[in-house]
Formats: structure tokens, sequence, C-alpha cells
């Protein structure tokens, strides 16, 4: 009896089996083209664009059906980097990297994913930036640019009669802030995880050091240039004039929101800054913007960062991915997008002249041609830039040991 | 029903009873454990896309790594510490659930329930606690004119590794604290009488009597405890990512740096390897003093 017991259900099971295959078998309907946008979150006002803009997409194009995943920025890189190495490419991503994924031929071709017209459109010093090898690989979605904040009321209080320009003019400041408000960090320092390379870059920039040199092909971080910026540095965490643990304080969630409460009286901030103030509790907050601080005899820069829409090869969507992207680049549809992202400098020659007269972000494209950029058409920018950003962890504690193991991982990376 | 029907079913009719099991083993322990070996003998790009065999460069790479001593130093410090100061804790603590008396039930409850959080919750509370411009500690200690500027014991790497170590031990606790007691509850009531007859104090009744008793159950809790340590992830994750820098990372921590903010897969699976090949060697010990146990009872 059990025997037969035994066969029936085995035979059920059987069947069973043959069935889910059968269901997994069925033909896929074919006249419809989905492609897959992951996109960076730069607010929480990007869903509801990008919502909006599929709707009106997928209306003007019938056969194309965007599926659509916004991504937080500290999850952005990894889940697509785990989407393709698990064959389940995007089509079309915007974030900060490209160089290594068009090292490694997964792009399409800036010229292939847009028509010619939006191309030209594009401002050309964006444009050099998103070359691989001489050939771009991906269209510049919008850029932004660092100044220097400082708090007005607490500045004023403190006899600093105008922002500081010079590292010694910025430790007197610092030393007269906290002796009125000893309660006020005079310096906010990010030297955590969250944008570690931007303060690297930038303080070691005012002393005129720079990560990479084009000629000998190497990165130049284990430099004088760069050990005494960070030694300027120490000397400021040192003597307390920062909140009191730089190498673990975030951008966001530390300096900034230090400064929105009045704590912070002078932070490193990007033209996005004032808008993150207004929706983040510091609209209070009296804030005037300057040019960095720059070491004795050298000249002041600020720091331009630049992000991308990238077109993927692995599903062969190319027409599809062109229509996406030329839809999203005519100017209504980019100028909502640049007010989702909320007050960047624009990627587009039009949209630009618009910019330029705008209260706030008129003086950042003002001060564009100062930037200096990452050397993000690198293919091992994305690991030498992690190695910045850990390492910076430890730095005000032992300047050289970090710029020893950073320049070491970078030139590791360089080799590959 | 005679035995006779098993010998004649073929031994496939089985199937569908061993087959989830077999699915599970093959394709969630064995395939991706194969898969973690060959991965650290590949080139991997950033993007991650394998590009061919590496041989053993990403082992290279990593004996290479400058963070490597140190962590492995941690690694060591981390495992010792947390378990013996979590045993020696969990000795007395056990006997206490074990004693009679009002509150008992209280006792046992308050120490388990903590078990049933997750070690997230665990550790993003503690990080609140520790914060220096809104956690509680800080306030306190200002308020108490203790310190007058907030101090922020997770920015520095000495203090954040023993506050890592202290949540280390506080989460073990429950787990090894239950298995004492079961051991204790295990040991035979007539034994300990026995030994007051005899003349034997507390103290001495045990240490000759208890203690040696205790030994099975306290050598298991050990390596469980040591297996569990070794390869904690959420707390050092949540409450540091293992910073500043890399001083309060162990090797768990490390491995999942090296692969998702380095983005150098092959390195960071050859470094897994390594962590499998240790964790092996305590499953190994482990199986032994199971076996002990059992000629213990026998």
């Amino acid at each position: 009896m059990m025997k037969r017991n035994i066969r029936r259900i085995s035979a059920f099971a059987a069947i069973g089996l043959a069935a889910s295959l059968a269901a997994t078998a069925a033909p896929a309907q074919a006249a419809v083209v989905t492609i897959k946008l992951v996109m960076a979150s730069y607010t929480d006002a990007m869903t509801p664009y990008y919502t909006d803009l599929i709707t009106r997409f997928e209306a003007a194009n019938p056969g194309i059906k965007v599926e659509l995943d916004v991504v937080a920025w500290p999850e952005i890189g990894q889940k697509v980097k785990t989407l393709i190495a698990s064959g389940q490419s995007p089509d079309i991503v915007n974030n900060d990297e490209f160089a290594g994924e068009a090292a490694d031929g997964l792009l399409y071709k800036a010229s292939e994913i847009v028509s010619p017209s939006t191309l030209a459109d594009i401002i050309p010093a964006f444009m050099t930036n998103s070359e691989y090898n001489g050939v771009a690989y991906a269209v510049p979605d919008l850029a932004s640019a660092r100044a220097f904040f400082y708090n007005k009321k607490i500045l004023a209080g403190a006899g600093v009669k105008k922002p500081p320009a010079t590292w010694a003019e910025l430790t007197a400041a610092a030393k007269a802030i906290k002796k009125k408000y000893p309660n006020v960090y005079p310096l906010g320092l990010p030297l955590g995880v969250e944008e570690a390379q931007a303060e690297f870059t930038v303080w070691g920039g005012g002393n005129g050091a720079r990560l990479y040199d084009t000629k000998k092909k190497k990165y130049t971080i284990n430099t004088k240039a760069y050990l005494d910026s960070l030694l300027f540095l120490k000397s400021l965490v040192d003597q307390k004039l920062t909140q009191p643990n730089p190498g673990k304080t975030n951008r966001t969630d530390g300096a900034w929101t230090l400064f929105a409460k009045g704590k912070v009286a002078m932070v490193d901030g990007g033209v996005f800054l004032p808008d993150w103030l207004s929706k983040n509790g510091g609209k209070a907050i009296k804030w005037g913007a300057a040019p960095f601080p720059h070491a004795p005899g050298k000249s002041d820069v600020t720091l331009g960062v630049q992000d991308y829409f990238k077109g993927y090869k692995a599903n062969g969507r190319v027409v599809e991915i062109r229509k996406f992207l030329d839809f999203l680049f005519i100017a209504d549809n980019y100028q909502g997008f640049l007010k989702a992202a909320g007050g960047f400098i624009p990627a587009t020659k039009s949209a630009g002249v618009k910019a330029a007269k705008d209260p706030i972000i008129g003086p950042y494209v003002a001060l564009l041609p100062k930037a200096i950029f990452y050397p993000g058409t690198l293919g091992s920018w994305a690991a030498c830039k992690s190695a910045i950003i850990t390492h910076m962890g430890t730095a005000m504690l032992n300047p050289q040991r970090s710029l020893t193991a950073i320049q070491k991982k970078c030139d590791a990376a360089n080799r590959k | 029903m005679s035995t006779q029907t098993y010998k004649k079913g073929s031994s496939w009719a089985a199937l569908p009873w061993l087959g989830p099991a077999l699915i599970l083993i093959f394709g969630f322990v064995l395939w991706p454990m194969v898969e973690l070996f060959l991965m650290s003998f590949r080139k991997v790009s950033v993007s991650g896309l394998i590009k061919g065999w590496a041989g053993l460069d990403n082992y290279r790479a990593l004996l290479d790594n400058s963070d490597l001593a140190g962590t492995l130093k941690r690694t060591l410090i981390w495992l010792v510490v947390i378990v013996f100061f979590t045993m020696a804790i969990s000795l007395p603590l056990a006997q206490l659930m074990n004693a009679k008396f009002r509150g008992q039930k209280f006792l046992r409850y308050s120490i388990i329930v903590p078990w049933a959080a997750s070690l997230v919750i665990t550790a993003t509370s503690s990080k609140w606690i520790l914060d220096p411009y809104y956690g509680i500690l800080n306030t306190i200690l200002i308020d108490l004119r203790i310190i007058k500027e907030p101090i922020d014991l997770l920015g520095d790497p000495k203090s954040a590794f023993i506050c890592l170590l202290v949540v280390g031990i506080l989460v073990s606790l429950p787990f090894t604290s239950y298995v004492l007691l079961a051991g204790l509850q295990s040991i035979p009531q007539d034994i300990l009488e026995a030994a007051k007859v005899d003349g034997a104090g507390h103290w001495k009744g045990y240490w000759a009597i208890i203690f040696p008793l205790l030994r099975p159950a306290f050598l298991v809790g050990a390596v469980i405890n040591a297996v569990y340590v070794f390869n904690s992830f959420p707390i050092i994750w949540v409450m540091t990512t293992g910073g500043p820098g890399y001083e309060t990372d162990t090797t768990t921590t490390f491995a999942y740096k090296i692969a998702f903010r380095d983005q150098d897969i092959g390195q960071s699976a050859s470094l897994a390897v390594g962590n499998f090949l240790i964790i092996l060697v305590f499953i190994m010990l482990f199986l032994k003093l199971s076996k002990w146990k059992e000629l213990d009872q026998q």
C-alpha cells in the first residue's frame, strides 16, 4: 500500500514539475519593447518627475514601455554593478561614473544615444569630461560647483569683516569665532565616507595639488602639496576649530546639518546647498558663498562635478534609448529635470543661458572656468576614489600614512 | 507492510522527498562556495565583468594590501576578547538564572528578550546612544558636568573599537548563558547533595563538581559563539562601517569594503576564501567537541 502511495505522489510531483516548466516556456509578447532605467535620486522630487515624463513619453511612443528605478546615491553604483554582473543590464543609467564601463565595452557612444542636435547643445567642456580614449561614451546630465559657505551672522558677530580668502585668514577667523561663540564649530570638515574625495580635492587644489598627471599618466596623490594641505587641516582639527570627529562626519547628515542648525560657521557647500538648507530646517540661516581659501601664493579653485546619462549595449535597445533621451532633453522636459534635481548647473548651452541669470546658480556658472574636475575619464578613477574616501577617515591622525596608502591603491588600479 | 516493499522500490522514488533538501544544499550551499573559490582566481573588471583567469594575482594583491595586517590583528582581538568575556560573564549569569528566587522568571525573560531584537536594531540604538550631538550618553555626561564638550567615542579608532567590543559581548550573552543554563539543569541534583554531605563548600563544590560537569556545554557554547562572533557583520557595519578608515574592520567587513568600495571583487573573494577556511577549522572543532559530548554521556 505504501508503495502505491509513493508512486502516486511521485507522479503528482512529476506532473507539477512539468506544468511549471510549461508555464515558464510560454512565448513572450513581442510587440512592446521595454527599456529599463536606473536613475540617481538627487532629491525626493525625482520619482514624481520621471513618472510624469514616462507617462507622456509612453503616450507619444506606443510600443515602448519604460521601467523606472530611482536609487539613492550611496547604493546606485553597487546596484548597477550587480545588475550587470547578474545579466540583467539596465538600458539607461544616470549616475556619476562611466569610464570603467566604457573600458569594458558596455556602453553605446554618446553620438548613438542622442540626436546630433541634442549633442550639439551640450556644453563642450562637459563633453570632454565624458570621453574615454578620445570618444564620448556618456551624455552629461548636469554639473555642480563648490563654494565656501559661511554663516553671515556668526562671522559678523565674531568681528570677521569678510570671508577668509587664504589659509592664514581662515585660521584667524576660526579662532575669532571660537572665542566669541564657544558652542559653534568654526569649520565643518566632512572627511566621512559620503564625499571625502571632494574635500581632499578642493583643499589640495587650493594648494596647487592635482589628482592626476595627464602627461606622465600617473596619480599624483602622495605629494608635498597634498601633505601640506592635510597638515593645515590637521592643525585646525588639533586646535579644536572643527567639529570633533572629521574622519567620521558625512557631508549631508553631518557638516551641513550642523550648518543648518547654526552650529557650524563655515563649510564646503555645493551649488545645491541653498536648496537643501531650505528643505532641511536651515531656512533661517543667513548664508554667504565665497571662493575657497587657498594656500599662500596659490590661487583659489572650485571643484566641478558632473554626472552622466549612459546607454547600455546589453539589450540592444539603442533606438528606444535614443528616443527617450532626446525626449528628456526637450527644453521643457530638461528644465523639469533640473528643477527636480534641485539647483544644479545645467549641461546644455540653451539652459545655461537661462541659469546664468539665476541669482543663486548664476555665480557658479561664472566660477566654472576656475573648476578642477576629478579624473573621471579614467577607468581606474572609481577604485582610486574609494581609496581616498576610506583613508580620509584617518587622515587627521596621520596624514602621511593615509597619502602613502592612497597612492599605492590608486597606482595598483591604474596598472590594471 | 513488510520490509520487502522498500527493497523492491527504486531509490528514485525517494527523490520527491529528498529533492528540496538536495536543491537547497547544492543550490544555496555548495554552488555559491564553488563560485566563491572560482571568483578568487578570476580577473573581474570594475564594472563587474569577468575577464578571464587571474592565477594567484588576487591573493597577491590581498597580501600586499596595507590594511590586511591590522585587520587580522583586530579580528583576533575581536574573537578572543568577545568570546572570553562572554563566557566569563555567562557562567555566573547562568548560575543566577538557575537559582530559585522571586523574580527568577523576570531575570530569564530580561535576558532572552534582547536576543529577539535584531542585531541591526541593537547596533543602531547603540550608535545613537553614543552620538556626539544628539546621543543620550553625551547629554548625561555634560549635564552631570563630567565632560565639557561632547565626545565622539565612535569617531576615534581606539574608543570606537572598544565600544564595538562591548556591544559584541552584550549581544552574545543571551545565547551563551542559555546554553550554560541548559547544561546546569542537566546536572543531577543528587550529585550536588552528595557533595554537600561530603562537606564541600559552595566554592569548592562549584569548581570540583559543577564546572567539570558543565564542561561539554561550556565548550560547545564557546565554539558556536566563536563562529558567530567571527562572522559578525551587522554590529560593526551599522555602528562604524569599519571606520574611521579601516581602523575597526574585521576580515568580514574588510572583505565587503574591498568588494563594494574598492570595487575589487577578485581580491575580496580571496579574503572570503581565507575566512571560509578559518570557519571550517571552527566547525571541525565543533564536530569533534560534540563527539566528546556523546562519549561523555555514554
